[in-house]
């Protein structure tokens, strides 16, 4: 399984590097994106400028954002453009099965992700000489939210790969995912507290609001909700996209019919 | 000793808006290790669906398939047997050299990272795009790119190579390399089923030939046997005149049919000498035995099938 994250970690990197022009852009996008944080435009966070005024906060909320959004559209964008391309049955040729393959491609994916802005914000720090106050403990909840995010990038997949036509939407997903950051049902009272407890990605959400911007402590009890909110997602998702692959390969669409 | 690929009782229909489109309908396939099959059917007859059942990309509503022993629906280290180079696809990603791609499809089909670039570059020199190993892959001419991707399906080293229209979509030139590279790689010994509605790569290339029509096989058999049997034992005799009416109803009793100045005789060789001591003195211009291509048997074949 190492050996596979490693050779699609190569893959991706070599990938982009074929497209240099892109590659600077999405560079100087994410550094203006930073950029804008340090010098307090909330509103370039986008949808998770509400996770407090401070800089780190805004940081947290926007990369809590960024990586969600990346980890629900990543499985789905990819099949779509290597079914259009004609390379998608060679990856269902591994022998290591295409679950352990794309989930060695998104780990890969999403590493590459992360070292690129934790690049770009290091740069920054240096050359404006801020100082972060970094919660550590908002790392735990990421990547509960993570785990969500990757599960409905499951379930997305598995209708990629089915449909294999689904932009549109993904783009509509979007907002769904706006809502489950920024709907703040930890707040709300009866019923919709519990959807704040059951929807994906949302108590990750509400447990970093708290952090952040309440300072309230560090709560192990809705940790452990969102943890399990996770996994449960994650889950899910493996599922949906396992039961997808046996019907596509059933109805013969895998390449594209 | 034991079969590379062993198919039986294949069947698939795909759901439709005007009822099932049955694609195969009971196949049975096997073959030997160092054995090259063509697999051999008009448009639509149901090759690509067997191939891709046996990839394990389709799955089957009845039958089974082992490679060596194994069920590539059920056990993946079955896959790690099979390399296949797909019809209308790219197979190979286009944003990558020649040798990066194989880099990564051998550690995606199990080699190390290291293994798989050692192989890689060997086969490029092998399969002569040594010199453009960091080209982008895109920018190879599409028989090139077809190569890369037969050299990519074997960089793990599968006993059964699948290769679903491999010369489809090429110019002559490049197909006959392809062709070449094919014939090369079968006397190497390495297993190879190919489909192809192309009766000349099948003559060219296969030890043996199932030819499939309408999702069943109606012919399988050694490609030489095949051949044979639909050549009979037939003559064709070219006269420089027409034969007389006598010598006419003497060929006739002997079974040789006359159309004008050529005779026609299907029968034993002790037969044809005495057409030919009928025929004496009469100026021959050509005698040969006639012998059937592919092209011939697939018609009889399809033909057959539409009259029954
Ligand atoms: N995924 C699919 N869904 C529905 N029908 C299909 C599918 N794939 C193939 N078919 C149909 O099945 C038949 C056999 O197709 P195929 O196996 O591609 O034949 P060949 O490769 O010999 O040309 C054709 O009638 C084709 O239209
Ligand atoms: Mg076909």
């Amino acid at each position: 399984m190492l050996r596979l994250i490693a050779i699609e970690f190569k893959r991706g990197l070599l990938m982009l590097r074929r497209y240099p022009v892109e590659m600077a852009g999405q560079l100087v996008v994410i550094t203006l994106i930073f950029y804008g944080l340090f010098l307090g435009a909330r509103y370039v966070a986008g949808p998770a400028a509400q996770f407090g005024d401070r800089l780190d906060a805004l940081i947290v909320g926007y990369v809590l954002w960024t990586l969600t959004m990346f980890a629900v559209g990543d499985l789905s964008w990819g099949l779509m453009s290597e079914a259009r391309e004609g390379t998608l049955e060679q990856v269902f040729l591994s022998p290591f099965g295409p679950l352990r393959v794309y989930l060695a491609r998104n780990l890969a994916a999403l590493l590459v992700v992360l070292a690129f802005n934790l690049a770009i914000l290091l740069v920054l720090l240096v050359l404006t000489g801020a100082r972060l106050r970094f919660v550590g403990a908002a790392l735990w909840p990421l990547l509960a939210a993570l785990l969500s995010a990757y599960g409905i990038g499951y379930a997305l997949g598995a209708m990629a790969l089915y449909f294999k036509r689904i932009q549109a939407f993904l783009n509509l997903f979007q907002f769904v995912m706006m809502f489950l950051i920024m709907a703040s049902l930890e707040q709300a009272q009866g019923p919709a507290r519990l959807a704040g407890a059951l929807l994906p990605v949302a108590p990750a959400a509400g447990i970093l609001r708290d952090l952040l911007a309440r300072g309230l402590p560090f709560d192990p009890g809705a940790f452990a909700v969102a943890l399990f909110n996770g996994l449960f997602y994650l889950a899910l998702g493996l599922w949906l996209f396992l039961r997808a692959v046996h019907l596509t390969k059933r109805r013969g669409l895998l390449g594209g019919y | 000793m034991e079969a590379v690929l062993e198919a039986r009782g294949l069947r698939k229909a795909y759901p439709a808006r005007s009822g099932p489109v049955v694609a195969v309908d009971g196949v049975d396939l096997t073959l030997a290790p160092g054995e090259v099959l063509a697999f051999l059917g008009p448009n639509g007859a149901g090759k690509t669906t067997t191939i891709k059942m046996i990839a394990g990309l389709v799955l089957p509503d009845a039958g089974q398939v082992r490679i060596e022993g194994r069920d590539p629906h059920r056990d993946p280290a079955a896959l790690a047997r099979v390399g296949a180079v797909l019809e209308g696809n790219r197979n190979v990603y286009w944003r990558l050299t020649p040798l990066e791609n194989l880099e990564y499809f051998g550690v995606l089909r199990g080699l190390s990272a290291a293994t798989a670039r050692r192989r890689g570059r060997r086969m490029l020199e092998r399969f002569g795009l040594l010199e453009k190993a960091r080209v982008l892959t895109q920018q190879l001419s599409r028989g090139m790119q077809q190569k890369l991707a037969i050299a990519v399906a074997l960089v793990h080293r599968p006993r059964l190579l699948l290769l679903d229209e491999p010369t489809l979509g090429l110019d002559v030139e490049a197909a006959e390399r392809v062709k070449a590279l094919i014939r090369e790689l079968a006397a190497e010994g390495q297993a190879i089923l190919l489909t192809t509605h192309q009766l000349a790569v099948a003559e060219a290339l296969s030890h043996r030939v199932a030819i499939i029509r309408k999702g069943r096989i109606v012919a399988e058999d050694r490609t030489q046997a095949l051949l044979a049997q639909f050549s009979g034992e037939h003559y064709r005799i070219e006269l420089a005149v027409e034969p007389d009416p006598e010598r006419r109803r003497r060929l006739s009793a002997l079974g040789a049919r006359v159309e004008g100045a050529r005779v026609v005789y299907a029968g034993e060789e002790e037969g044809l000498w005495r057409v030919l001591e009928v025929l004496r003195p009469l100026p021959l211009v050509r005698l040969e035995r006639h012998r059937a291509d592919l092209t011939e048997v697939f018609l009889r074949l399809v033909q057959e099938e539409a009259d029954a």
